[in-house]
């Protein structure tokens, strides 16, 4: 039912193509309290057109994800629901974040992936997110702003966030965050070997 | 049970109560001609255009409802919201924010917890650019509360009239919460049931899509706003929710061979029922679980009930005695007398007995859909036939075991104590009604009808917002004969329109009925007509008077 939805009133959006995008890399894993965030860094050629989109929403089974992208720490980029059809018919749904640029030179960027309503407090990263100071809740156990009351929803955290365009790619491990990495790394290896075997 | 009609036929009586329809007494449907007027509030703000609305208070949280519309299909609209304890919102006590989606039909819905009881809250949404009206919202009570006062109201059927109802209760600033006892909307098509208004849409509502709709028009009209502005709702559905007479396996207006599977019916029309009311799902697992209880402090427990389609078992239609109100049936009759057959569930049933055993409250409302209290008609040929006779199968009178459960742990036994204070509120039959409830109210043995010696409690039966009694009663003689008949009954008015109001106190629990002057077109006027009250520890009815206002209530919303 909500997929069918889904599809009509992405159908109204816009008039892009609908071509699903496809992802030269994906990184997936599971976040466990409100506050955590999935930093990534990756490079990009001049000229490039790069898509980050997440998928792991998946109608409310999991935490509603947003995303954000610096350079050189500055704040370039932030979504929270993709918007972009040619993003979301590739999995995404509602509340998935998703976001397209084109970079005019090559360079590093940072992707930080959290909780939607855990915002950016500045228009740097160094300036932190609202939840930073808090104690962690358990995803499990949080009622994210975005939550279906009906459906006492987005309490899984999965996430995935696929990105194209880009030449590389990589999980920064945060200070005592190591087994995150290491999930963030072991997901990559096998989207890799997977895509691999398709050849 | 095998109903073949392929096509819902036009319903021309005024009622689709088998009791009211049988009776021939109600066939002057509303004749108003249907009305010119746009609903009022199409003027207000396109974004918030259904307005705002509160439900389900608790001592530390109440759930703030609104419906963004945004100028194009988004897959999702961020929302913000603000609650103060001034109109003007300069007061603010908690801000935050929620996000919507087509998935939801965008509509809002946030608990908003952290609140001090029994305090008044004013609260607001933005979203899109706009600002949403200022709603009203109450919390409840945790100690010291001495007094509760509420509307009651059930059946408010918009193809039936105007809701003066609700417009009156919108201007009573002194009320700590309005409780809708259900039928808060019709399934049916245009002119099937009510002609005053056009239903949206325009035929039977079945899907999803339809039950959105039918939702959107009733959040859209301009009374029905205003009360949700300003008074936070505790609701039940009864069976117009999803379909006339239903039950946990059908409905009498549901025809699987051309409106397809009762559970998707029941999956659609419980979706949009709980994306548009102000009301917090007890299981998200089990959204056909509706019964759930409130403290308010320790001076009431209100006990509200579900009643149709998580376990009520099938109406008998099996009535074969002749009586002035159509077929009537004795609980000896093959069927009636069955223990399995239950209007609750296993579950919900003991989860009732214990809360009246152990409640701490003084009080124990019952708010519930369809009447307790025995109704009983005369065989038709007395000189052949002196029986009385139950006659409408839909309400407690066609589950007599399971009643008779209820009555038995209400009086006691050796290990529990008796419940008192019991006063059940009920809606349903668009009319009203006072009566002292016992096992067999019939018998001289088992309950004095002069002193109320007997009673075990009392039910209080509220009038329809906008839903067709038997309007033809314009005497009183079909009411006087029904009390004659079943001398529990203190108060019968079957004509008129309106709402209960339950004023409660530690010494007494009164019940008014208030009635508008007509619901074929908008007006403001009511008429105090009736009230009864229950005193501490009695157990029964007498007769009372008006309760006075509150002095000097929290501000109304602007």
């Amino acid at each position: 039912m909500k997929k069918h939805l889904l599809a009509l009133a992405l159908a109204t959006l816009s008039a892009l193509p609908l071509a699903a995008q496809a992802a030269d890399l994906t990184f997936s894993g599971q976040a466990m309290n409100h506050n955590d965030k999935i930093v990534i860094d990756f490079q990009v050629a001049a000229g490039s057109t790069v898509s980050l989109w997440t998928d792991s929403w998946q109608s409310g089974l999991n935490f509603d994800p947003q995303l954000y992208v610096a350079r050189g720490g500055v704040i370039v980029d932030h979504n929270d629901d993709n918007e972009i059809a040619s993003l979301a018919s590739a999995g995404a749904g509602y509340y998935d974040a998703g976001m397209q640029f084109t970079a005019t030179a090559p360079g590093s960027y940072r992707l930080v992936l959290n909780a939607a309503s855990n915002d950016a407090r500045g228009t740097t990263l160094a300036q932190g997110f609202a939840y930073d100071g808090s104690t962690p809740i358990k995803l499990a156990d949080w009622n994210q702003p975005s939550y279906d009351v009906n459906a006492n929803d987005q309490k899984g955290g999965f996430w995935r966030v696929n990105l194209s365009g880009v030449t590389q790619a990589s999980v920064v491990p945060e200070p005592g965050r190591t087994g995150l990495m290491w999930a963030g790394l072991l997901s990559m290896a096998l989207v890799l070997r997977k895509r691999h075997g398709k050849r | 049970m095998g109903r073949p009609r392929k096509v819902q036929p036009a319903r021309t009586g005024s009622s689709r109560r088998d009791f009211f329809k049988r009776s021939g007494a109600g066939a002057a449907a509303l004749v108003a001609a249907p009305s010119l007027l746009p609903l009022a509030a199409e003027a207000a703000s396109t974004v918030f255009q259904h307005g705002v609305a509160s439900g389900d208070p608790l001592a530390d949280r109440v759930i703030l409802w609104t419906r963004v519309t945004p100028a194009t299909a988004k897959p999702a609209v961020s929302v913000t919201y603000v609650v103060a304890t001034d109109p003007a919102l300069t007061q603010v006590v908690q801000r935050g924010s929620a996000k919507t989606n087509p998935g939801r039909d965008y509509t809002v819905k946030v608990d908003a917890t952290g609140l001090q009881p029994a305090t008044t809250y004013y609260y607001q949404f933005t979203a899109e650019g706009a600002t949403s009206p200022v709603g009203r919202t109450k919390t409840l009570p945790t100690t010291g509360a001495s007094s509760l006062r509420m509307a009651v109201v059930s059946c408010s059927n918009l193809a039936a009239g105007y809701f003066n109802a609700y417009a009156r209760i919108a201007a009573r600033a002194d009320l700590d919460l309005v409780m809708h006892l259900g039928d808060y909307l019709y399934e049916y098509g245009t002119g099937q049931y009510g002609s005053v208004r056009t239903p949206e849409p325009a035929n039977e509502i079945v899907t999803l899509t339809d039950y959105r709709q039918r939702h959107a028009q009733y959040k859209r009209d301009a009374d029905a706003q205003a009360m949700h502005r300003q008074h936070p709702l505790i609701a039940i559905w009864d069976d117009h929710e999803t379909a006339n007479n239903s039950w946990k396996g059908g409905a009498e207006n549901h025809q699987p061979a051309t409106e397809g599977d009762w559970n998707a019916r029941v999956t659609a029309a419980l979706q949009a029922y709980y994306e548009w009311m102000p009301v917090r799902p007890v299981d998200v697992a089990n959204l056909r679980d509706n019964h759930r209880s409130f403290a308010y402090g320790d001076l009431a427990e209100l006990l509200m009930l579900e009643e149709r389609i998580n376990a009520r078992s099938e109406q008998l239609t099996t009535a074969v005695h002749a009586t002035a109100f159509g077929a009537g049936f004795a609980t000896t009759d093959p069927g009636y007398g069955d223990p399995s057959r239950t209007l609750l569930g296993d579950a919900e049933e003991a989860w009732l007995v214990k809360r009246l055993r152990t409640t701490p409250a003084q009080w124990k409302l019952l708010g519930q859909g369809v009447m307790f209290a025995q109704l009983k008609a005369p065989g038709s040929n007395q000189a052949t036939d002196p029986g009385l006779y139950f006659i409408n199968s839909d309400q407690w009178d066609g589950y007599e075991p399971a009643r008779n459960r209820l009555f038995t742990a209400i009086k006691g036994d050796a290990a529990n104590a008796q419940v008192n204070n019991l006063v059940v509120l009920t809606g349903d039959i668009h009319s009203s009604w006072a009566a002292d409830l016992n096992p067999n109210p019939h018998s001289p043995a088992s309950y004095d009808k002069t002193t109320g010696a007997g009673s075990l409690g009392v039910e209080f039966v509220g009038t329809s917002v906008t839903s067709p009694g038997i309007d033809t009663d314009t005497t009183g003689a079909i009411a006087g004969a029904i009390k004659f008949y079943n001398p529990h009954f203190k108060y019968v008015q079957l004509t008129r329109r309106g709402y209960m109001l339950v004023d409660v106190n530690r010494d007494r629990v009164v019940g008014e009925w208030w009635y508008v002057d007509t619901v074929a077109s908008p007006s403001n006027v009511e008429v105090f007509a009736a009230a009864f009250e229950v005193r501490q520890g009695e157990n029964h009815l007498r007769p009372s008077a008006q309760t006075p206002s509150r002095a000097n209530p929290p501000l109304l919303a602007p």
